[in-house]
């Protein structure tokens, strides 16, 4: 019989024998002991699992703990408070698009909405950005809006494969990049990606966007530049 | 596991739950993000993207199936994964100096697991841990250095492990 002592005693041990660390006396003693006590042996059961994990981490990691920076959070809401908006606006041209099947009569109305909700009450401010010489059947196109956050910037890719991973980042005045998030072109879709970056649109000199093969590079003009020519940078 | 408060199907589908997935697992996410892509900025793109995401497939999140935190890792493994797609496409987009891992995804992911239930453990647990295990160091040096009996050292050890248990099953880890 067992007394509870006995048993913590031999338990206290278990740690080390599951790192492969118990010798000579200590070890046989715990193994005599495990041979005859099932509880202690559960417990080495649910030790191992974890002693077996040990050598995949990387103990010079175990002080760096990477946390997000604050304007990350702004930025997720920013865009996802973008993408709804679109959507909506689809949903609107969705429904007014029906009215417009439904007669003459509808249609006149229909047309009046839509210019009234997409004409009158939906001003475009957004700076345009140009994307020039680029390859044939391709074309790009951004526009940039200032808000607090940074930059939103809605960008419009036609041409290339349906799938293709585009990721997009806005470069500073000294070539510093900031990340504007990533989207998908599909086939058919005639929608505007709407992404945002931290970088203060009165700081930002370049629009970049990877699309896997090729990198394009555009430039923004700060008020009263004149244009210069977008280009394909070499990969 | 780590549930969010709301309990129905389609939780993500609010802003607001967006809003309180990210406070609650935007640290972990991103962990793991700079983890296996190496690279802050390209980190803050996939959580970025794997929140999106998650929005957009909202209503497809079932709790019943498994945690959000859970529904959120895999979201963004495959984000990791397509971005490392585009970097191979694109050597060289990388900046920052954290050294990239190179460790395939799961791999990465396990190793970020350990390491972060390593960094939730309690100075005591953690440094046995570290000094016997890592280090290789005997434990009667250990037990020195400490000022400790060798006997605390081991029985250190042995809770520390238990503790690991611990905060492993509260990330979602399963035998």
């Amino acid at each position: 019989m067992k007394t509870r002592n006995e048993c913590r005693e031999w338990r206290e041990l278990l740690g080390a024998y599951a790192l492969g660390h118990l010798e000579g006396d200590e070890r046989a003693g715990l193994e005599a002991h495990l041979e005859g006590c099932p509880g202690c042996r559960e417990e080495l059961a649910a030790l191992a699992p974890v002693a077996r994990m040990l050598p995949h981490a990387d103990p010079a990691r175990f002080e760096l703990a990477p946390t997000p920076p604050p304007e990350l959070g702004r930025r997720i809401a920013a865009t996802i408070e973008g993408e709804k908006q679109r959507s909506e606006q689809r949903r609107r041209r969705r429904i007014f698009g029906g009215f417009a099947f439904g007669g003459a009569a509808a249609a006149a109305v229909a047309a009046v909405l839509l210019l009234f909700v997409f004409d009158g009450s939906s001003p475009d401010p957004g700076q345009p950005v140009r994307f020039t010489d680029l390859p044939e059947g391709i074309s790009i196109s951004a526009k940039l809006e200032p808000h607090a956050y940074g930059t939103e910037i809605h960008m419009y890719v036609h041409g290339v494969p349906s799938g293709t991973l585009c990721r997009v980042w806005l470069r500073g005045p000294h070539g510093a990049s900031y990340p504007a998030g990533t989207f998908r072109y599909r086939w058919g879709d005639d929608s505007d990606a709407v992404l945002s970056s931290a970088l203060d649109i009165s700081r930002t000199r370049e629009v970049v966007v990877d699309t896997g093969k090729r990198t394009f590079v555009a430039p923004v003009n700060p008020p009263g530049a004149t244009a210069t020519t977008g280009q394909e940078e070499a990969t | 596991m780590i549930q969010l408060g709301t309990s129905t199907r389609g939780a993500l589908s609010r802003e607001r739950d967006v809003r309180e997935a990210y406070a609650a697992h935007s640290g972990e996410l991103y962990g793991f993000a700079v983890r296996s892509l190496g690279d802050s900025g390209l980190a803050e793109e996939a959580v970025q993207e794997t929140f999106v995401r998650a929005w957009r497939a909202g209503d497809r999140f079932d709790p019943k199936i498994g945690s959000l935190r859970t529904w959120l890792f895999a979201i963004l493994r495959n984000v990791v994964i397509d971005l490392g797609r585009a970097r191979s496409v694109r050597p060289g987009v990388a900046e920052g100096g954290i050294e990239p891992s190179v460790e395939p995804l799961d791999e990465a992911l396990l190793a970020w697991q350990v390491e972060e239930a390593m960094r939730r453990l309690g100075d005591d647990h953690r440094r046995v841990l570290v000094e016997t295990y890592y280090r290789g160091r005997p434990y009667a040096e250990v037990a020195e250095e400490l000022g400790v009996p060798e006997g605390t050292v081991k029985s250190r050890v042995y809770y520390g492990l238990r503790a690991l248990r611990v905060v492993l099953e509260e990330m979602g880890y399963e035998d």
